[in-house]
This record gives structure tokens, sequence and C-alpha cells, in this order.
């Protein structure tokens, strides 16, 4: 091993285990000890504050300190892989369903995973966004076979429990009282229009259409999957679903390229 | 315009997203971390290209982890290269540290050994980014607060080595100057003294907080009097460089940080009139 990977290792095993072994820094006595911990709490910190801010309503109903201490633990078992803290939580979902007894109620997993579909809707690809003159332009014949296509960001969200009065409380103070929520397995449809993130609960019909489209499904298929919900009335109830999709902007265009750096700048040199 | 024209910065920070893009402000140009915006989409970018086409940008990374035994991530770095074709800065830099091994990443700008071993490592590191990035990388000098058994030199002299022999250009942070001279114990003037004035790309300044024994580079207070002092000695010392306030925590009203701003404008005007006087 290698002279600085050997430094390199012993240091950072010292940050993640919270202990200074001897033998690293130039003297070793209670100064330098105070300097390493620097590093230490500075880490813990760090990285805390970036789980705060990754998971703020699941923040908001453990309150601060059981946050904190809900934070170290899934810290000391998954140090950070990436290269900005906006990623890491990125396991805490899976952390928690496999380690259910750090919450005092297990529909709190179900409000962890709205925050990281949240957040991963805030800063999701650039796509332009169907519109109604574009469904004018489909031929009569192009219908059945036309596959609409969600835009990035748009995530059907499968839930256990029915989190969101919680979440709207807490969105809105956190430090609101709230209820324990019913266990209710459905699907919370997260998405951003005009750079605001949005979520709304979904109906069985809807939910199964739309997952019909991000399986990749046609209009054609969308109709049947509802037909066992509306029977001959399916192509009016997803026509006026498909409205509403384009209203809220969830579907994209295929010739979408929104993501162009091409913008007027100023010169520098 | 040429680089050193470049006049006097802040660092870009969410909080004042609005006052840039809503009235011109006395800010030459903006510092933005690159990290913040290696995303697909959505408000960062958004904001960024729509306050670039008002102010000239560089791009301050703070993961490249330059220092570490790591392989190279050639993911980040393509990433990076991508988000400089969309800003065109003015130059790209990050800092002289590592940010961690085997995988992890601590967030954290760790001190590297100064050591012959780290300045062969590190040219061979620069050489690689330099050429995945086809651009000139600017580093900058960190705080610490411990230093190696495996050190063989002053950090100083470390830094003269590297540029010596990489040829790298600097981001002389000279609050970070100062705050390692209070914890390592050397006079902050014989750093600056040792910087080859040539390689200075550009300079930042920022706040700090006393913590026992140790000054903590926190960038959460306004710029203390003996880092003006300081900054004054580097202006007199190596001329006029693009100079930049950072400030990380308990951001204010960016009115404050333009105050501060035309503070190091004025000062370095003042000093720089001062030298000629003399000369």
């Amino acid at each position: 091993m290698s002279a600085p990977l050997e430094l390199q290792r012993r240091f950072q095993d010292a940050i993640l285990q919270g202990e200074l072994t001897p033998g690293l820094f130039a003297v070793e006595d209670a100064a330098q000890e105070g300097g390493f911990r620097i590093y230490l709490n500075a880490y813990r910190l760090r990285l805390t504050e970036a789980l705060r801010d990754n998971f703020p309503v699941l923040r908001a109903a453990l309150g601060d300190e059981a946050f904190d201490e809900l934070a170290a633990a899934y810290l000391a078992q998954h140090p950070s892989p990436h290269r900005s803290v906006r990623w890491f939580g990125d396991s805490l979902t899976d952390w928690l369903e496999q380690n259910p007894a750090v919450l005092p109620h297990p529909a709190l997993t179900d409000v962890a995973r709205m925050d990281w579909a949240l957040r991963g809707a805030f800063d999701a690809a650039d796509s332009v966004p169907l519109a109604m003159q574009d469904l004018a332009a489909l031929a009569p014949q192009d219908w059945p076979e036309q596959r609409f296509r969600l835009r990035p960001g748009v995530v059907l969200l499968p839930l256990t429990w029915q989190i969101e009065p919680i979440w709207q409380s807490l969105s809105e103070n956190p430090d609101a009282v709230t209820e324990a929520p019913d266990q209710l397995e459905h699907q919370v449809l997260i998405w951003r229009a005009d750079l605001q993130c949005h979520w709304r609960s979904l109906e069985a019909p809807e939910s199964a259409a739309l997952a019909t489209l991000a399986g990749g499904g046609t209009f054609a298929d969308v109709c049947e999957v509802l037909a066992a919900y509306a029977g001959d009335q399916a192509a009016v109830v997803a026509a006026g679903l498909l409205r509403a999709w384009v209203e809220q902007t969830l579907l994209g265009r295929d010739d979408t390229a929104s993501t162009s750096s091409s913008c007027t700048k100023i010169p520098i040199i | 315009m040429t680089d050193t024209a470049l006049g006097f910065g802040l660092g870009l920070r969410t909080a004042h997203y609005r006052d840039f893009i809503d009235t011109p402000q006395r800010v030459d140009w903006l510092e933005i971390i690159s990290e913040n915006y290696l995303v697909a989409g959505g408000k960062p970018l958004h904001f960024l290209d729509r306050i670039r086409r008002d102010y000239p940008m560089v791009m301050h990374g703070v993961s490249l982890s330059i220092g570490s035994s790591d392989a190279l991530d050639r993911n980040y770095l393509s990433a990076l290269a991508t988000l400089i074709e969309r800003v065109e800065p003015a130059w790209v830099s990050d800092h002289l540290c590592w940010t961690g091994v085997a995988g992890i990443n601590l967030h954290d700008l760790c001190p590297l050994p100064y050591s012959r071993a780290m300045l062969d490592h590190l040219c061979t590191r620069l050489d690689q980014v330099q050429q995945a990035l086809g651009r000139a990388l600017v580093l900058e000098n960190v705080s610490s607060y411990v230093s190696y058994r495996a050190d063989e030199m002053t950090e100083w002299d470390f830094i003269r080595e590297l540029c010596a022999r990489s040829g790298c250009e600097l981001l002389l942070d000279v609050n970070n100057v100062y705050v390692n001279s209070v914890n390592h114990g050397f006079d902050p003037r014989t750093f600056i003294d040792a910087v080859p004035a040539e390689r200075v790309r550009q300079i930042h300044l920022a706040g700090h907080e006393h913590h026992g024994k140790y000054v903590i580079d926190t960038h959460d207070h306004p710029i203390c009097d003996a880092v003006w002092d300081l900054y004054a000695y580097t202006v007199g010392r190596i001329g006029h460089r693009p100079t930049l306030i950072e400030r990380d925590d308990h951001i204010p009203p960016l009115a404050e940080l333009v105050a501060e701003l035309d503070a190091a404008r004025a000062l370095a005007a003042q000093t720089l009139q001062c030298a000629r006087a003399a000369a």
C-alpha cells in the first residue's frame, strides 16, 4: 500500500469509526486530538444536515432529536459514495424497511419515500410537455396505437399508509400535531410543473391507467384497463383523464429536447 | 476583457437568485459550486442559465478529490465537462485536498500530506484531469486542523513545488492562509511571500470562527480585520487578482455582501495606489 493511500485509509477509518489511532499526526497531544475532532464533528454534522434537507417531512414528523439519532444510525452503516450530498439518503427507505424498529410508526417509511420522490422530481430532467394542440393534431386512426410518455420526474409512488393528511399538516407546519394514519394500499402521483413540485393521491382507475402508460402501453391498452372500472364508458373516462394529464403537464413530447445549454451569455474574455 | 480584469465577485447562493435576476448588482462576476448544478434539470439549471446571461461565471468544485488515492471518477469528470460546456466559465477550480478513499466521500476538504510521494501523485492526476476536461484546472489551498507525521515540507513549499513541477495555477484563499497560520503557528506573510505570484489566478476571502485553540473556516461571518490586512499584503505583493467573497452559512441579504465586496475593492485600490506611489 502506498504511503498516501495508507494515510488516507487511516484518517478516513478514524472519521468513520469516531476513534483516533496513533501514528497518523505529527504531534499526538490534546491539541491534535482537538484538530481531529473538528473533522469528525464536521463530518457528522454535514451529513446529518444533508439528510435533513433531503427528508424534510420525515424530520418534521420525528422531531429534530429523533431524526438526528436516526441519521447517525444510518450514516454509521451508509457512508456517502456520492459526489454531492444531494444524493445522500438514497438508501434510506430501504434501510428503514429493513430496520423498522428505528421508527415509532411504520407509516413513516412512506413519508421518507415521498420526501425522496419529491426530491427527485425537483431536479429531474427538463422536457417539453405535450400540449392540447398536439392531441388535436393526431389522426383518428392513430389514437389506439398512440403511446403517451410520462415526463422525467413523474412518479407513481406506491404507499401502504394514508399519509397525505399528516404530510399536508407537517409541510405547512413542522410542529403540527398529527394522528397516526390508516393503512391503505394506494398510489400518489408526483410531478414537476413550471419548476414547482406537486403531488396528489390517485384513485384506483387513474392509478391503473397511469401504470399502463408508464409500462409503455398504448392508448387502447389504457382504455382496456379502464373498462374494468368504467365498462363501456372507458373511452370517455380515458379522454377525461388524458385531458387532465395534459393540463397538469404530466406527458412529454417525443421530440423533446429542452435541456439545451445554448442560452445567451455575457462574454467573459 | 482579460481574466485579471474580472474584478470582484461573489459566490452564487440560492438565497440571492432573485436579487441577481431582478436588479443589476455591483458584482462583477459569480462563482458557482459546480456540484450544485450536476443535476438533470429543474430550478438549479433554470436559474443558472438565467443568471449566466448577465454575469460572467467561474466554476468551483468541492469533490474532485485530486489528492485521493482512489482512481479518478470518470463519470464525475464527464458530468463536469458537460457543465463546463453549458456555463462557459472563465476558469474551473477545485481544492488541493482529498475527500475520501475506497469509494467513500467524507464531503470534507481533508488536508494532504506535504510529501514528495503526494507531489508525484498530484502531478500525474492533474495531468489526467486537465486532459479529461480539456482545460487547465485551478487549485485552492485549504484550511487544516491537523498536520501529519508524513509531512516532509511546509504547506507553502509544497504548493510552490507543485506549481513548479505541474505548471498549475492557484486559487489563493487568503482566509485559509490566515486560519492555518493560527492553527499551525506560522507567520501568514511567509506563506504569501512564498507563493509564485504569476500562478495566482484568483483570490478567495471569507469569514471564520474561533473555537478554542483553533480557527475554523466556517464561511459564516464577515471577513475579520486580520484577513483584510493579509489581503492588502497579498495585493501589495502580487498585484490585483479577481477576488471573491465566499459565504456559505448565515447568509445575509445580498446588499451586505455587496458592501463587503465594495470594501475589498476599495482596499485593493488603495493598496495598489500606495504601491505605485512608493515605486
